[in-house]
C-alpha cells in the first residue's frame, strides 16, 4: 500500500470529516433536547448557504427568468460577513421552527414529528428550486483553494481549506461548550436536556430554552452549508446526501451526545473516502451505501452508539 | 383502534359512487395520452396504499417506498424484455421481487423503531438512485433502458386502434388496482390486520396475547412492498421505459406525504391523498398559466410545484387534522 498516498486520501478526508462533524452535532443538539431527528436539518441549511450567496453577489436571478429572488435587496458582502449573516438567518429560521411548528404540538407521536419535519423538508426543498432554479451555482472559495495553496506533510498535501474549515469548527465548539458551561442560559439548556419536566420545577422556562437550542443547531448546519457549497456546488439538493453521512456520524456518536458527533463525523468522513479507494465494487458514486450500513448495524447492535445514552424501555 | 368500520358509511358510498361514474366515463372523454396520464395516476394508488399498510396500519414510519417501486418497476422489465416472459408473469415475479425486498428491510424494523426506522428509511431511499446506476445489467444504468414487449389488447378487443389498446391498458389497471384495494381491505380486517393494528398500539401488548412480532412485522413489510412493486410493474406496462431517475427521494417523500394528507389506517385516505395530489396538480398547472402577475404570480407558481403543496399540506394537517383528509369529520377516536 502507498503510504503517501494513504496519507493524502487522510488530508482529502478530513474536510468532509468537519462538515459531517458540524451538520451531525446540529442534529445531536435537537435530539438531545427533544428527541427528534430534525430530518429537514439538511434543507434549511442549504436554504441558509443560498442567503449567504445573495448577499455575496447581490440578487441572483434563477437561470430561466427573473424570480422572486430578485426581490431581495442584496447587498455585496464580504465573504466572512454574508457568512456570519446566513448563520444568524439561519439560527432565527430555526426558532421561528421551533416556535411555530414544534412547540405548539406538544408532546406529540412520533409520526406527527416526522411529519413536520419531512414537511419542512419537501416545502423547503422545492422553495429553493422555484426560488434559485435547480442548476447548481458556484459558490466563491473561503479559503485560498488554488494550486500550491497547501501544507506539505511527508508529502502529501493539507491543503489550507480543510485547515481553516477545522479552525472554525473548533473555535466554535470552544464558543458553544463555554456558552453550556458557564452561562445561566446554558445551565438551563443543559439541565432541560437531562429532564425537560424537573428542569420546569426548579423554573427553567422550558420553552424558550429548546428555542435557544434549535437557533444553536441551526448555526451549526448553516455554518456547514456554507462551508462546504464551494466544494459541492450550490443547488437545492446540495445536502441531502450530506445528511445521510451527518445521520451516520450522529448514530455511530451516539444520538445524544456532541463529543460523539464530532468523532462520528471524523469517522465517516475517513470512511466515505478510504472505502470506495480501496474498494472497487463501491466507486465514488455509492459511497454513501456503507454509511447507510453503518447506520443500520450500529442500530441493530448497538443503538446507544459510541458514547450515547443507554435507552432503557419501561413496560 | 377499535375495529369499527367493517361497514361502508353514507359518505363514503357517495364517494364510492362518484369515482366508480368518473372512472367509467373517463375513456369516453379522453384523448390516448391522457387516458395513459389517468392510469398513471390510477395507479399511483397502490404505492401510497403501500405506505398506508405499513406505517397507518403496521406503525413502522416508511419514508422510502419509492424504492420499492423502483424495485418493482426495474424487476418487471427485466423478466418481460430480457426473459421474455409474458406480462402477467412478470408483473407478478416483479411484485414477488419487490415483497421480498421489502422483508429484507422489515428484518431491521424488528429491532429498529419510531423514529429510527423513518431514518433507515430515508436513507435507503437517498442510496437507490447511486445504487440502481451500479447495476446497469437491470436498470440500464444512468440513463434508464427502453422495453420492447408491448403490452396490447388481445385479438378479440374490439377495435385495433391506439385508443382500443390504451383504454384496455387502462381498464387492465383500473381492475388490478381495486382487487388490490380490495384484498388489502380484507387483510387489514382479518385476524392479521388486528394483530398489525395490535403490534403498532403496544408491541409488548401484542406479544403478550400471542402475536409472532418477527413473523408479523416482516409480513406487514413486504405487503407493503409489494404493492408499491405492483405499483411499478403497472407504470412499466404504461410506460415501456424504465429509469432511475425516476425515483429520486424526493419521490419517496412526496408517496409518504400523500399517504399522510389522505389518511392514515384507512384505505380511503390512499385514494384521497391521490386524488388530492392531481387536485393539486391540476390546480397548479391552471395557476401557472396566469402571467403578469410579478412576484404574486412567482409565489403562485409555487402552488404548481406538488412537492412544496404537500410539504405545507403535511405540516398544515398535522396540526388541523392529525388523520388526514378522510379523517375530516369523523370523531376522534379516544386511544389516539
Amino acid at each position: 500500500m502507498d503510504l503517501v498516498l494513504l496519507l493524502q486520501r487522510v488530508c482529502d478526508a478530513l474536510f468532509n470529516s468537519a462538515i459531517y462533524s458540524s451538520l451531525a452535532l446540529a442534529l445531536v443538539i435537537i435530539f438531545r433536547s427533544t428527541g427528534l431527528l430534525n430530518f429537514a436539518q439538511g434543507e434549511m441549511a442549504t436554504f441558509t448557504a443560498y442567503i449567504a450567496f445573495v448577499l455575496l453577489s447581490g440578487p441572483q436571478p434563477r437561470l430561466t427568468g427573473g424570480g422572486l429572488a430578485g426581490l431581495v435587496p442584496g447587498v455585496p458582502f464580504s465573504i466572512p460577513l454574508a457568512i456570519i449573516g446566513a448563520v444568524l438567518c439561519g439560527m432565527a429560521a430555526g426558532a421561528v421552527t421551533e416556535r411555530a411548528l414544534i412547540r405548539p404540538l406538544g408532546g406529540a407521536s412520533d409520526l406527527a414529528l416526522v411529519n413536520i419535519t419531512i414537511g419542512l423538508l419537501l416545502a423547503t426543498n422545492s422553495l429553493m428550486a422555484q426560488w434559485w432554479g435547480t442548476g447548481p451555482r458556484i459558490f466563491p472559495a473561503i479559503f485560498p483553494s488554488g494550486a500550491g495553496q497547501h501544507f506539505s506533510i511527508l508529502g502529501a498535501r493539507l491543503r489550507y481549506s480543510t485547515v481553516g474549515v477545522w479552525i472554525i469548527l473548533l473555535s466554535v465548539l470552544v464558543l458553544l461548550v463555554l456558552l453550556l458551561r458557564h452561562t445561566r442560559a446554558g445551565l438551563a439548556f443543559r439541565a432541560v436536556s437531562i429532564s425537560p419536566s424537573n428542569a420546569e420545577l426548579v423554573g427553567v422556562r422550558v420553552g424558550p430554552t429548546l428555542m435557544y437550542g434549535w437557533a444553536l443547531a441551526s448555526g451549526f448546519g448553516a455554518l456547514a452549508a456554507c462551508l462546504s457549497a464551494n466544494s459541492v456546488l450550490l443547488e437545492p439538493n446540495m445536502m441531502l446526501r450530506v445528511l445521510v453521512y451527518a445521520f451516520a456520524a450522529a448514530t455511530l456518536g451516539g444520538l445524544d451526545s456532541p463529543k460523539g458527533a464530532l468523532v462520528g463525523g471524523l469517522i465517516i468522513g475517513l470512511s466515505q473516502t478510504l472505502i470506495p479507494a480501496y474498494v472497487p465494487f463501491i466507486g465514488f458514486e455509492l459511497s454513501v451505501l456503507p454509511a447507510l450500513v453503518a447506520m443500520v448495524v450500529i442500530l441493530l447492535i448497538r443503538p446507544a452508539g459510541l458514547y450515547g445514552t443507554k435507552r432503557i424501555e419501561r413496560v | 383502534m377499535v375495529d369499527t368500520q367493517r361497514r361502508f358509511s353514507r359518505a363514503s358510498i357517495l364517494g364510492i359512487t362518484i369515482l366508480c361514474v368518473a372512472l367509467a366515463i373517463l375513456p369516453f372523454v379522453t384523448s390516448t395520452t391522457s387516458l395513459r396520464q389517468a392510469s398513471q395516476i390510477i395507479v399511483s394508488v397502490l404505492a401510497v396504499l403501500g405506505v398506508n399498510v405499513a406505517t397507518g396500519y403496521g406503525g413502522m414510519i416508511s419514508l422510502g417506498h419509492g424504492v420499492f417501486v423502483g424495485v418493482g418497476a426495474f424487476a418487471t422489465g427485466y423478466y418481460v424484455d430480457d426473459l421474455s416472459l409474458p406480462w402477467l408473469l412478470a408483473i407478478a415475479l416483479g411484485t414477488l421481487t419487490a415483497a421480498l425486498s421489502g422483508a429484507l428491510v422489515g428484518l431491521p424494523a424488528l429491532r429498529i423503531k419510531g423514529i429510527h426506522l423513518a431514518l433507515v428509511t430515508l436513507g435507503l431511499a437517498i442510496v437507490f438512485q447511486p445504487l440502481s446506476k451500479r447495476f446497469p445489467k437491470f436498470t440500464g444504468g444512468v440513463s434508464g433502458t427502453g422495453i420492447d414487449a408491448r403490452f396490447d389488447a388481445p385479438n378479440w378487443w374490439p377495435g385495433d386502434s391506439r385508443m382500443a389498446s390504451a383504454v384496455y391498458r387502462y381498464l387492465f389497471c383500473v381492475l388490478v388496482v381495486v382487487l388490490a384495494l380490495w384484498v388489502t381491505w380484507n387483510i387489514v380486517n382479518s385476524r392479521f390486520g388486528r394483530s398489525m393494528r395490535a403490534i403498532r398500539d403496544n408491541d409488548t401488548a401484542a406479544a403478550i396475547y400471542g402475536v409472532d412480532l418477527v413473523s408479523a412485522r416482516v409480513t406487514t413489510f413486504a405487503i407493503s412492498a409489494g404493492l408499491a412493486g405492483l405499483c411499478g410493474g403497472l407504470q412499466v406496462l404504461l410506460v415501456p421505459f424504465v429509469s432511475q431517475d425516476k425515483f429520486p427521494a424526493q419521490e419517496s417523500l412526496v408517496i409518504y406525504a400523500s399517504a399522510v394528507v389522505g389518511g392514515l389506517g384507512t384505505i380511503w385516505g390512499s385514494v384521497l391523498g391521490v386524488l388530492a395530489r392531481t387536485v393539486v396538480g391540476k390546480a397548479g398547472d391552471a395557476i401557472a398559466g396566469f402571467d403578469g402577475l410579478g412576484p404574486i404570480g412567482e409565489f403562485l407558481n409555487l402552488l404548481d410545484e406538488p412537492a412544496f403543496v404537500f410539504g405545507a399540506g403535511l405540516i398544515v394537517l398535522t396540526f388541523l387534522f392529525p388523520r388526514g383528509l378522510a379523517g375530516i369529520g369523523r370523531k376522534r377516536q379516544p386511544s389516539e
